[in-house]
């Protein structure tokens, strides 16, 4: 991996992290240490965005587009002016920036100007003294819009016939490429060719809490009350909608409830929209989303149609994988181009494939827009990989496990844009041990058996998923450590808690290098009071924001070891701090407390602050070739999955899932497997109930009457996860990301085991009991 | 989690506990003549609340926007469940959780004890009622097939009226029954099933709390291998729960062999008129209406064998 750069400046951290790599023993890192806001949240006590009461409060609503896609002739207050309530009618014209809130490409409006691009878009926000009359001045509001020809299919779209936005001349909104060997040479030599189309749906993020935000004008900027999960972007888009420089948006987090992606993308967008208002009105603005404007103007998982074709020999290896992947963008590009540019690199599953050439589109439609969600593009295409694996193995006629071992990614092994695998890679054994878990080989032979109209399969599929961004977009973390006069410890980090549980993880990282109880520190997280850390997304969270925070409070270590090394007259380096005492090594019974030794530091001029900023070392892809430096490390799943499907009502019952994870050191046990249950639990619902049902371009199961997930009674036995500990050398203690992973090889697992069952081969999710019964009739009269 | 210097914490925003964005009056009497008296005067004005699993939902929606909501919760004298000798009797504001737990509904009418198990949550449970499910009048209300093939009888009161009605009488259409607008349904009646028969109840849904796909209720008397007495009744598979009368009287004084079976599953399917909605297709209801019939009859007929 010579192609990976690393900066001279950045040395000492280096040396940091392999220190406490190679430790590898710890006082409260890989501890169930219990969650800090546990107490708050079941007593009622955390605060949630709307439970903020700022003097001088108004509250607004968005007004939405009931067209698709139309020109928007005029917005008037109507007869809402009349109302005793009525404070404001805020429209794109009372914005004092840019109208822009487009993530990549400059695509999107915080509020329709001219257009609208599809059902559900703020068009404007109406502000009123009460939310009670929220609804009924929304009601009142005129808006006129002269509907224009919707495209709603993909496919369709391509064609160009009706243009979503005319200013890019296409609705593609952009190509992706990864490209190695030689596809149609391989093919040419290959034994076994499948060829498969595969459908995936759009998912709503369904979180407790719907977006919201309290924007208020103060100190000459504005202060936002924010679910988002990037503070600093949030700052730096509301700052831009506003025209005020980015140092004057102050940015809060409430607690959130949950955000699994939405809230990277909503955040900045729901706070631009409360940011315009209360710059109009000159008060403190609560927006919030209702449920029912949640489920109609918020991003989604992006729906994907997938063309997928590989091949293998004889000898059970692969030979090559040609795949077309389309991604329904809907109104805006938003995420788009980078779900797409990871389903494109992670399109040939975590296998050694010799040729591959993958081609991404990412096409506009006039629906809403896609947007990060748990996985950011992958478990799209991780389901068309491994159930293509199953139907390969199928023709080959050899046990698909056997058949992933033969080709599973090893340290060495070349991925699909040609990097080299250098460390960390141990999902051969995961797969290995879940096989062994799951009595594999047994339920397979005895499985697949019709009785009583009923018939039980097994399953598995794999995961990889890449850590950090993509290619060389640069990534980088921070974190500002304080030590009180007491001794005490307080932690600033742009990371913000989504309900995962990541500040807990940070305070143990803290408190492993700092050497004191998780007691004495206090974390403040999520704002832009911190330094920049980037997003907490792509389960970089507790990995890398957990970095930052090793750095910062190793350099305090650092410190504190000097000053203790003229007490006790030793070298600073034989001084260890464990437990909130500070002692030379070899002579632990002459020791001082953590506090004497803050004192000392404090009286001796040794200052007791740091940053711990860390450039996640990079390589170059070549977009041309489609090759190059993907990701600087990848996280690894495998899921194995028993189902019993029922032939003549096509219910499929989730019997138990065993889970194994590859993400290095595991800094809290517990909060790892509430995050695989979480997440496993979310995958079944993606893969089996939830659907977003459009109709005309609009959406209409906007509650949770209509649209299903899980509840606590479908959820099945999950089984103690499998930790292999494949450590990640820039990781903290070698920690890699993990939250996202367990849904990822969900989709693929639960389908391969019904195909076990029963002998469908689903293509298409969800595969709702309607579609499986399809499937069963149409494979009996074949 | 953050600290903000130059912002209030100290109160909640008590705004935010208003989860129903109309104004409403609400009325609480103590006595059913109260209740009676109100409904009366107010007639159409009103509506009626018991639980509130329904109504609650739909005012918060806006579906439905009363000026006067009547609770009963008050009124004493209509919880109660009692029993006697000919069955037995629930008042209007007896909980769904209370009759589920109730002795009796678990061995003389275990069409209904399934069906009250399977709704919602044991939380929705602890605060719907009976009458209340029934009233709502949804096509999916999952105590309807059972109340249906146990014949009950509702008893409707107004000011100046009572009147019983039977519940195969009630449903008019979605959300719309025989009551009237100055009307209680104050009790449900339900009488024992014939000596020696067998019912049970039904349903698919997407996911495991959820509204019903279709719904079954099926009751059976044999005399040795023939059936003396049969009652089938869906629901979610037309504009209201309905008893299928044809396939009652086909089954009837015949055994139960595979053939009849497959007539009664084809009368099931013809009689039925379900839809495509979010929940499923009008195919797919057809088809599992007739593997649930199917379930329900063989499930009755494997109790008479166990016998």
């Amino acid at each position: 991996m010579s192609s990976i750069t690393y900066l001279e400046s950045q040395k000492d951290e280096y040396r940091i992290l392999d220190q406490w790599l190679k430790a590898r023993e710890y006082v409260y890192v890989g501890k169930d240490v219990k969650r800090i806001d546990a107490l708050d949240k079941v007593t009622g006590r955390a605060r949630y965005v709307e439970d903020f009461l700022v003097e001088g409060l108004t509250y607004a609503r968005i007004v939405k587009s009931d067209i698709p896609h139309g020109v928007i002739e005029w917005i008037r207050p109507g007869r809402a002016v009349e109302h005793p309530d009525f404070i404001a009618l805020v429209t794109c014209e009372d914005i004092p920036g840019l109208n822009q809130v487009g993530y990549y490409i400059p695509d999107q409006p915080a509020l329709a100007e001219k257009k609208v691009r599809f059902h559900g878009e703020p068009v404007a926000l109406i502000v009123s003294s009460k939310p009670d009359s929220l609804e009924e001045l929304r009601n009142l509001v005129e808006v006129e819009i002269k509907p224009l020809k919707a495209v709603y299919d993909p496919l369709e779209a391509l064609k160009d016939k009706v243009l979503v936005h005319e200013e890019h001349g296409s609705n593609i909104v952009l190509r992706t490429k990864v490209k190695k060997g030689d596809v149609s040479k391989a093919l040419e030599n290959t034994d076994y060719v499948v060829e498969n189309v595969y459908k995936t749906g759009y998912q709503e993020h369904a979180y407790l809490e719907p977006e919201g935000a309290l924007a208020i004008p103060m100190d000459g900027g504005m202060t936002i009350i924010l679910p988002a999960q990037y503070p600093h972007l949030a700052q730096s888009i509301i700052a831009r909608v506003l025209g005020y420089p980015q140092s004057k948006i102050r940015i809060i987090q409430p607690v959130i409830g949950g955000g699994f992606g939405g809230k990277d993308d909503m955040g900045p967008i729901i706070g631009a929209q409360a940011a315009i208002a209360a710059y109009k009105v000159r008060r403190p603005v609560l927006l919030v989303y209702t449920r029912e404007d949640s489920f109609t103007s918020h991003c989604k998982r992006d729906p994907a149609y997938i063309r997928y074709k590989s091949g293998a020999n004889r000898d059970g290896k692969l030979t090559f994988v040609d795949v077309e992947i389309i991604f329904d963008a809907g109104a805006y590009a938003n995420r788009g181009p980078f779900t797409l540019w990871r389903a494109t690199a992670h399109a040939t599953g975590p296998y050694e494939v010799p040729n591959v050439d993958v081609r991404g589109i990412l096409v506009y439609t006039n629906k809403v827009y896609q947007g990060s969600f748990r996985g950011f593009g992958n478990p799209q295409v991780q389901f068309a990989a491994e159930r293509q694996m199953d139907e390969l193995a199928d023709k080959i006629g050899i046990d698909p496990l056997e058949f992933r071992l033969k080709n599973i990614l090893r340290i060495g092994s070349r991925i699909s844009t040609d990097q080299v695998l250098e460390d960390s890679v141990g999902v051969g054994e995961a797969l290995v041990r879940v096989a062994e878990k799951c009595g594999w080989f047994e339920k397979r032979k005895k499985y697949g058996k019709i009785v009583d109209g009923k018939a039980r399969g097994i399953g598995l599929a794999c995961a990889w998923h890449g850590i950090s961004t993509s290619r060389g977009v640069p990534d980088w973390c921070n974190a500002y450590i304080n030590v009180s006069k007491d001794g005490s410890v307080s932690i600033y980090t742009g990371i913000v808690e989504i309900g995962q549980g990541t500040h807990t993880g940070l305070i143990q990282i803290a408190a492993e290098a700092l050497g004191i109880p998780v007691e004495k520190i206090n974390l403040i997280g999520g704002t832009t009071d911190a330094p920049d850390t980037g997003a907490t997304h792509g389960s970089r969270g507790l990995s890398f924001g957990g970095v930052a925070i090793l750095l910062a409070a190793s350099k305090i270590r650092e410190k504190v070891q000097k000053v203790a090394s003229r007490i006790f007259e030793c070298k600073p380096e034989d001084v260890e701090i464990r437990d909130g005492w500070v002692f030379e090594k070899i002579k632990p019974e002459k020791r001082i407390s953590w506090e004497e030794a803050v004192k000392r530091c404090y009286a001796e001029g040794e200052e007791l602050s740091a940053t711990g900023y860390f450039f996640m070392p990079k390589g170059k892809f070549d977009e041309e070739k489609g090759q190059g430096f993907a990701y600087i490390v990848f996280s690894y799943m495998v899921s194995a999955v028993e189902v019993e499907v029922d032939l003549e009502t096509g219910l499929t019952r989730i019997l138990k899932v065993w889970p194994a994870i590859c993400a290095g050191k595991i800094v809290n046990p517990k909060l790892a497997v509430t995050q695989i249950h979480g997440a496993t639990v979310q995958g079944i619902g993606y893969t089996l109930m939830e659907e977003v049902v459009i109709e005309d371009g609009k959406i209409v199961n906007t509650n949770y009457t209509d649209y299903l997930i899980p509840t606590i009674s479908d959820i099945p036995e999950i089984d103690e996860p499998i930790f292999v500990e494949d450590y990640f050398k820039f990781g903290p203690m070698g920690a890699k990301g993990l939250a996202e992973m367990a849904l990822i090889p969900i989709p693929a697992a639960i389908t391969n085991a019904i195909k076990h069952a029963v002998g469908v081969k689903p293509s298409e999710i969800p595969y709702t009991p309607e579609k499986l019964y399809r499937d069963l009739l149409r494979r009996m009269r074949e | 989690m953050s600290q903000n210097k130059n912002i209030n914490l100290g109160y909640i925003n008590l705004f935010n506990t208003h989860i129903i964005p109309v104004k409403f009056n609400y009325h609480a009497p103590q006595t059913l003549e109260e209740a009676l008296n109100l409904l009366n005067k107010l007639k159409d004005k009103a509506r009626v609340i018991a639980g509130g699993t329904d109504l609650i939902v739909d005012m918060k929606l806006r579906r439905k926007e009363p000026e006067h909501v009547v609770s009963l919760n008050k009124i004493r004298e209509l919880d109660y469940i009692t029993v006697d000798s000919l069955g037995v009797k629930i008042g209007a504001i007896v909980k769904l959780r209370k009759i589920e737990k109730e002795k009796i509904i678990r061995e003389r009418f275990p069409a209904l004890y399934e069906a009250l198990k399977s709704m919602a949550s044991i939380q929705v449970r602890n605060m719907g009622t009976m009458v209340g499910n029934i009233c709502n009048a949804s096509p999916a209300a999952d105590t309807a097939p059972p109340l249906l093939i146990y014949n009950a009888t509702l008893t409707a009161k107004s000011l100046n009226n009572e009147r019983k009605i039977p519940i195969e009488e009630f449903f008019k259409a979605p959300g719309k029954t025989a009551l009237k607008e100055d009307e209680l349904v104050t009790e449900i009646f339900i009488p024992y099933p014939p000596q020696d028969s067998h019912s049970t109840f039904l349903k698919i849904t997407r996911v495991g709390m959820d509204l019903s796909k279709v719904s079954i209720a099926v009751l059976t008397k044999f005399n040795g291998s023939i059936i003396e007495d049969i009652r089938i009744a869906l629901g979610a598979v037309a504009p209201t729960p309905l008893r299928i009368r044809r396939a009652e009287e086909f089954l009837k004084n015949k055994p139960l062999t595979e053939e009849n079976l497959k007539i009664v599953q084809e009368i099931v399917a013809k009689e039925i008129k379900p839809i495509t909605d979010v929940r499923s297709t009008e195919w797919y209801r057809r088809e599992v209406a007739k593997v649930l019939v199917k379930d329900a009859l063989m499930k009755c007929l494997e109790e008479e064998g166990g016998r």
